[in-house]
């Protein structure tokens, strides 16, 4: 039994079904991020958590009680929005402080208590400043320390770096990892950024048209897709069209030849699959190399440390990318003939309908 | 380049025109308001007016009906126009169209309206404050305006919501996050409401109230000299608060329009 908990939560917005059958359950102290494409439910299921949206169907459950009809200001669920949310007549101090000055909190202890969070979130020396003399980024850790000022049960985090530029928002969003761990609060924290999601999480749900498409840590959404939308839209992946052989041996069908892939023992000759490769297992040798699949490059992306090819297979069966140190990456460039391979074990397998 | 200074004549022309069509009576005003009869000139219709008690007690009428109708009109609004913007936008067309209806209905219609109610406890009924009625939706048109200019220039849904998240109820939400954030539009309301109400005519007249605008039509038919200097004083006020209104407005545009 979780700590927070969401069970059989369905909700529609008149003809448009935005949440089915949703459920979920988070530790005490758990970090999870909700990742998906925009408009796929992630702000409707927290709103639904917060008390903004009432469900159709289910139920919210918090430390063992059911809040499904609670108002939101009674669940005291800390939150951080995607767009800026500070009070505009409040310094960062006082924004900090109105959670507690509403519940009627001792003056000296908000004070005492503002201290301790503009200390936590770095803000001391701008907590008289008024929000439009703020950086977004100082915004948004003036309306986390307002969101944890409360003591929340849980926190929960609406896309809160989506406005701010790349570098801050690698930074913030390590600060608000750090934060979750100093205070052990437990978290949802919503993204649409793979990188985001897997970079700070317990574990990451992805949702998919309203429904939870994986829920696991992050190392398994990447590593062990459960489905086809999951490996497309965590990390890149090249699918090829295969078919299982023999599914005692591990021996699959790949344009015409047979492969070995150690994820396919156990499935049933004549399965069709996909064969999935991941870009930083894929091996880059000179054409014709044994047992790979020969291809021509046909684009070359530079990201500093890194580099990626996006390889044409011979014959039209696609294309796969690889990423690679960029230092080795010197004579490989666009339209060099090349062959790729890669372990037996590398390929993730499922299930083509 | 002489053509362009050419085209700059005639707007420059039609505006001293029009400069001077506001200006000519108004200067005009003010000298007949230091008329003493003959080619003497001097401040004898001010002195009158000073020691006017009906004066005093007409200007204190109007002004105690502008504050009622401030508050009247602000405490109907700004939940109405919250409450709006915030649950039901879909309504804001429906808002908008009763929002200028004031000045679709002639006064005179409304006047008639009201006397057909002429019904309800004495305290108000039979007093002055019966006028703070058609007053309040006088100034609704403006009061609206400048209530929903403010509150869209704000986020509403996401302030509202943070408020709540971190525990506060309706009545904190609207005075410790909504109406500080609307101090401008509030004050910008108040003091148009002011300008409407020290010189509103038609309702006082007809129903018999000694307000401010029924003194000086009053004075004008017995002492001319005085009902000009009352002119330029009612003058005064409503330009008072009218150049409040630009100040306020300026100041927001100067910070940036976050507070
Ligand atoms: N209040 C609402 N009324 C009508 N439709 C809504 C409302 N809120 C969200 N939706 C719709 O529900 C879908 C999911 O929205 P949302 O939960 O915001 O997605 P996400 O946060 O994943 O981008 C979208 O198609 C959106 O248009
Ligand atoms: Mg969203």
């Amino acid at each position: 039994m979780g700590y927070l908990e969401v069970e059989g939560v369905a909700k529609s917005f008149g003809p448009a079904k935005v949440l089915s059958d949703v459920s979920l359950a988070l530790e005490e102290g758990e970090f999870v991020s909700l990742l998906g494409p925009s408009g796929c439910g992630k702000t409707t299921l927290l709103r639904i958590v917060a008390g903004f949206e009432e469900p159709d169907r289910g139920t919210v459950r918090l430390a063992g009680t059911e809040i499904t009809a609670e108002p939101p200001a009674k669940r005291q669920m800390g939150m951080v929005f995607q767009a800026y949310s500070l009070f505009p007549n409040m310094t960062a101090e006082e924004n900090i402080r109105f959670g507690l000055k509403v519940r009627r909190v001792d003056a000296n202890e908000q004070a005492e208590r503002a201290q301790e969070l503009l200390e936590l979130v770095g803000l001391m020396q701008h907590r008289g400043k008024y929000p439009h003399q703020l950086s977004g980024g100082q915004q948004q850790r003036v309306a986390l320390a307002r969101a944890l000022a409360i003591r929340p049960l849980a926190l929960l985090l609406d896309e809160p770096l989506s406005a701010l530029d790349a570098k801050v928002r690698v930074q913030l969003r390590e600060e608000i990892r750090r934060i979750q761990q100093e205070t052990k609060v437990t978290t949802i924290f919503v993204t649409h950024d793979q990188e985001e999601a897997l970079s700070i999480s317990d574990r990451v749900v992805v949702m998919h048209q309203g429904q939870l498409s994986q829920v696991g840590t992050p190392a398994a959404i990447y590593g062990e897709p459960d489905n086809i939308f999951v490996a497309r839209f965590v990390g890149a992946v090249a699918e090829l069209p295969a078919e299982v052989v023999d599914g005692t041996e591990g021996i699959v069908e790949l344009f015409g030849r047979k492969v070995r892939a150690a994820r396919a023992q156990g499935m049933a000759a004549g399965t069709r699959i996909y064969f999935l490769l991941r870009p930083e297992t894929v091996r880059v040798g000179p054409e014709g190399a044994n047992g790979g699949l020969d291809g021509t490059i046909a684009g070359r992306t530079f990201f500093g440390a890194l580099t990626s090819l996006r390889i044409e297979l011979a014959d039209g069966h696609g294309s796969v990318t690889t990423a690679m140190p960029s230092d080795q990456a010197g004579e490989l460039t666009p339209g060099a003939r090349v062959s790729v391979s890669w372990a037996d074990d590398a390929p993730r397998i499922l299930r083509r309908e | 380049m002489r053509k362009r200074r050419r085209s700059e004549t005639g707007p420059k022309i039609g505006l001293v025109l029009i400069g001077l069509y506001f200006l000519v009576p108004l200067v005009s005003t003010g000298a007949f308001s230091f008329w003493e009869g003959g080619n003497r000139y001097g401040l004898r219709a001010y002195v009158a007016l000073v020691h006017e008690q009906q004066l005093w007690q007409s200007l204190g009428l109007s002004l105690r009906l502008a504050i009622e109708t401030i508050l009247v009109g602000l405490v109907i609004l700004v939940p109405a126009v919250f409450w709006m913007n915030l649950r039901v936008q879909r309504l804001r067309a429906l808002f908008d169209f009763v929002s200028v209806l004031p000045f679709v209905v002639p006064p005179i219609a409304l006047v008639a309206g009201l006397t057909a109610l002429y019904r309800g406890p004495s305290w108000f009924v039979g007093t002055a404050n019966y006028l703070v009625v058609p007053y309040v939706i006088l100034a609704l048109p403006y009061t609206y305006r400048a209530l929903e200019v403010g509150m869209r220039a704000l986020d509403l849904r996401t302030l509202t919501e943070a408020a709540q998240s971190v525990g506060a109820g309706w009545l904190s939400i609207m005075f410790r996050v909504i109406v500080p954030n609307l101090s401008t539009a509030l004050i910008g309301a108040a003091l148009l409401t002011i300008a409407i109400v020290m010189g509103e005519f038609t309702f006082a007249n007809i129903l018999l109230f000694n307000t401010f605008a029924v003194y000086i039509n009053y004075v004008g038919q017995t002492a001319a000299t005085e009902a000009a200097a009352l002119t330029l004083l009612s003058f005064l006020i409503t330009w008072l608060a009218m150049l409040g209104v630009l100040l306020t407005g300026r100041g927001q545009v100067q910070i940036g329009g976050a507070r």
